[in-house]
């Protein structure tokens, strides 16, 4: 078995719009068949035209998408997703909000036929300081936010210009390695939180709220094999304002083609089988690595990095 | 009319305060007419035909044990495992397994049930223990066979190891497994999270009817061995087990009732829908399967697993407890069956979420003050004494695992959370003196589903390594037997029908070899039960 399925793990505490961001994945048109595994199945309201047809545990929808309710035994419900016939192409699972996020992604990450490859916290930008002081879920709340690779702060609308400046005055420590987004609605284009938009396309198909957030893209290919270890050297320590970079290179060495994935911390190098779809799309001899984040200078840096990993004996483009 | 029978007993324990010993006891259809001694009830004897029944001369009667929490759908499941253990356990059928100490005595009794089975049929174990039984690991279990499949589940549950054979019949993709960071393939070792990527292969295994049915006969055989006549299912699934339930235990020779809760499941369906989905349950009640219309709900997480919320400095080692519920879920189910006047039971294991049980409990009774509302905490490892004070005053019951003492005292003090919180858990002795009504329970299969030994524990409260874990909670012999009769008749609301022995109430009764109360508190679990009488029919138990 090769093709593990990435896999996201949607966490934030009760109200913090987990839901809505989950029928926006549900009903977005990103060509991809998403199996959703959600708690609260009963919560999940999606337009009934898009609904193909609907059971006490699964709804499937015109799209191809699935959403499965996980009726406490998370790892029953994963087993089903891979068990399938035509698996699906991404499975976000909906972590309850009390839920411990290390423990929920010790599910997920090394499943039999899943990777994970993010672990997605949304906020409300309101109360959340509150919660995070309360006596019961305080400690959870703040684990949340810890343990993400992404955090969405959503509901922005409800608090003004001073608010959100104590707010991110609080988060600073508690977030300082990870890429922040700002929202309403949770309105987060669904591409670029499953990672399989083509990036630079995303960069300017965002909708207008991520765009104010100056989300920006790289796509760099190397003219000719690259040096795996100077590659996994240079993205070792890559700023945090990079959020995602995807692609595949080719190993100078062995020839073998790799198939690299940065989401935040997370790194995975994979060899890629011969048959595999093309990871980026990319159909060029030498690969391909696209890079999503938010501060140019820093996207220049890492554009000057990637070239350095590029075999001794070829020359930089 | 159907004749009148009298037990006469050594002694008769009624456990109703105004009459507390008796001689005889006289019977109809199932139903106490009397108790007292033969002289006292003579009104009765003169006039209806009756028999003298001496066989429990020599013995001493109590009412039929209750247990108000343990789980036959777990005990189902873990009675298909030979029982290899570092303490003796009493088992289905009267046998013992008898204790197993060391490595080499441990891979000899796994060895003998290995050549006793038929070929081909997996070996299951519960009860290995790395204190105990030394090192354990995928080569070990492959010496003894590469044929067949070994799965051995560790003591707390948390652990499994399994041989190369039970890889292969569990289409357990090696190198898939072994990506999993609480997966160590080479060493055969499943542990924590990990478990569920075999639990899942082995669930469907072990929930086949026939053989999920076989473990039910053995966990009936097991309940009726500890004496009880009565015991609280405390989370049943109607959809999934009531056909097995009714297949194995609504049948003429259980001798006892079960009294099942429903599992309150809110993810597919809203709180009011659910409250009157629960609320609908006693109609499906038949003779043994009573089914009650009260509201089991969890606050956090297991106690054997140490993930109960615990108030602060917390955990030594810092690791951080979870709430199988949210809070504001919680409250908002706890509100919904408050005020249809339901009652409550809320699991909850340390003292950070008995506080929010008590904190949920003080905001319903500001919004509509309840007497008599028997809002229940379950298990009740970790508190603390203002917790206690909260707990009278609220008004709420307690119904406690007090086992965890004996078996976690040690270890929660070495590797936990310290000597003086892990000593104080199970808070009994000042329950009572708050006169909090305090009753025994073993979740089995968390415990043995032996009243005598729960009440050994609240009485002695020594640790494994024979420490005495605060005195100052012990019970007293008369609390304990309470909170294996009365008091527990009262967590499930059957205190009007079961629980002592007096006019009125249901004939069940437990006959035990000696008198608890004239026993050392020492030999307490000790004590030979001899029979159990249900709604008047004596059923032996073979030892």
């Amino acid at each position: 078995m090769n093709a593990h399925i990435p896999t996201t793990l949607l966490s934030g505490y009760l109200g913090a719009g987990k839901t809505t961001l989950i029928n926006r994945i549900l009903e977005a048109e990103h060509g991809l068949q998403v199996a959703v595994l959600v708690n609260d199945f009963g919560a999940i309201n999606i337009d009934a035209r898009f609904i193909k047809n609907a059971s006490d545990q699964t709804i499937s929808l015109t799209n191809g998408c699935v959403c499965c309710s996980i009726a406490d035994d998370l790892g029953a419900a994963l087993d089903q997703q891979t068990a399938r016939d035509n698996p699906p192409d991404h499975i976000v699972i909906e972590a309850s909000g009390v839920a411990e996020p290390a423990r929920i992604a010790n599910y997920a990450s090394g499943w039999p036929g899943l990777q994970l490859n993010s672990l997605i916290t949304l906020i409300d930008a309101e109360t959340v300081q509150e919660r995070a002081r309360d006596k019961f879920v305080g400690r959870v709340v703040t684990r949340q936010i810890e343990a993400a690779d992404l955090l969405i702060v959503n509901k922005l609308d409800l608090i003004n210009c001073a608010q959100l400046r104590r707010l991110e005055e609080w988060l600073h420590p508690l977030a300082s390695e990870i890429t922040v987004l700002k929202t309403i609605h949770a309105a987060v284009e669904p591409r670029l939180l499953l990672g399989v938009a083509p990036v630079h396309a995303s960069a300017h198909q965002l909708n207008g709220t991520e765009e104010a957030h100056g989300l920006k893209a790289i796509s760099w290919e190397p003219n000719g094999p690259i040096n795996l270890g100077r590659l996994k050297s240079a993205i070792q320590f890559m700023p945090p304002s990079i959020h995602r970079l995807k692609g595949m290179v080719i190993d100078d060495v062995t020839g073998i083609a790799y198939s690299v994935q940065v989401v935040a911390r997370r790194r995975e190098f994979s060899k890629v089988e011969m048959g595999e779809p093309d990871l980026v799309g990319a159909t060029a001899g030498n690969g391909q690595i696209v890079a999503i984040g938010v501060d140019n200078a820093d996207l220049a840096e890492l554009r000057h990095t990637l070239n350095a990993s590029i075999a001794a004996n070829l020359s930089v483009p | 009319m159907p004749s009148i029978t009298v037990f006469t007993a050594k002694q008769i324990r009624t456990m109703n305060p105004s009459a507390p010993l008796a001689t005889a006891v006289a019977i109809r259809d199932g139903q106490i007419l009397e108790v007292g001694t033969l002289e006292t009830m003579r009104p009765w004897l003169d006039t209806f035909p009756h028999q003298i029944d001496t066989r429990f001369a020599d013995q001493v009667i109590t009412p039929g044990f209750i247990d108000p929490h343990l789980h036959p759908s777990l005990g189902a499941l873990l009675l298909q495992c030979h029982f290899i253990t570092a303490v003796d356990w009493r088992l289905p059928g009267g046998e013992v397994a008898e204790r197993v100490h060391g490595h080499e005595n441990y891979l000899r009794r796994l060895q003998t049930i290995h050549q006793s089975q038929e070929s081909g049929e997996p070996l299951l174990t519960w009860g290995y223990h790395k204190i105990w039984h030394g090192e354990m690991n995928r080569a070990i279990l492959d010496q003894i066979s590469s044929e067949r499949p070994i799965i051995i589940w560790q003591r707390s549950y948390h652990e499994m190891f399994v041989n190369t054979a039970a890889l292969r019949w569990l289409a357990i993709d090696e190198d898939e497994a072994d990506r999993h960071s609480q997966v160590d393939i080479s060493q055969g070792r499943f542990f924590e999270v990990g478990k569920a990527v075999l639990m899942n292969k082995l669930n469907s295994f072990m929930q086949e009817p026939a053989r999920y049915k076989s473990g039910l006969s053995k966990v009936k055989a097991a309940i009726h061995q500890g004496g009880h006549t009565t015991v609280g299912d405390m989370g049943f699934d109607p959809e999934q087990q009531l056909e097995h339930y009714r297949d194995v235990l609504e049948t003429d020779d259980t001798p006892f009732r079960v009294c099942l809760l429903g599992r309150v499941l809110v993810s597919n369906s809203s709180v009011d829908d659910e409250i009157e989905r629960i609320m609908k349950f006693p109609e499906m009640s038949t003779r043994h399967l009573h089914f009650t219309d009260r509201i089991k709900l969890f606050c956090d997480g297991g106690y054997f697993a140490e993930l109960m919320q615990v108030l602060p400095p917390g955990f030594i080692d810092g690791h951080e407890g979870e709430w199988m519920t949210s809070p504001e879920q919680l409250q908002a189910l706890s509100r919904a069956a408050w005020h249809r006047g339901l009652n409550i039971h809320v699991h909850c294991t340390g003292d950070l979420g008995v506080e929010l049980a008590l904190d949920i409990l003080e905001k319903l009774q500001w919004e509509r003050p309840r007497f008599d509302h028997r809002f229940t905490i379950e298990h009740f490892g970790m508190s603390t004494p203002e917790q206690c004070e909260r707990i009278a005053a609220l008004g709420a019951q307690v119904s406690a695992n007090a086992y965890y003492v004996h078996e976690l005292g040690d270890a929660y003090w070495h590797h936990s959370v310290g000597f003086e919180r892990a000593s104080q858990m199970s808070r009994l002795g000042t329950l009572a003196k708050l006169g909090v009504r305090t009753a025994l329970h073993s979740d089995f299969t968390m415990a043995p589903a032996e009243p005598l030994n729960s009440a050994w524990v609240a009485v002695n409260r020594l640790s494994l390594s024979g420490a005495v874990m605060s005195p100052e909670e012990c019970l007293n012999i008369d609390q304990a037997m309470r909170a294996v009769t009365i008091d527990a008749a009262y967590m499930l609301g059957l205190e009007n029908e079961i629980g002592s022995i007096r006019a009125g109430k249901r004939a069940d009764f437990t006959v035990l070899a000696s008198d608890p109360y004239e026993t050392p508190t020492m030999e307490l679990k000790d004590i030979p039960v001899v029979a159990t009488v249900f709604e008047g029919e004596v059923h032996w138990i073979e030892r």
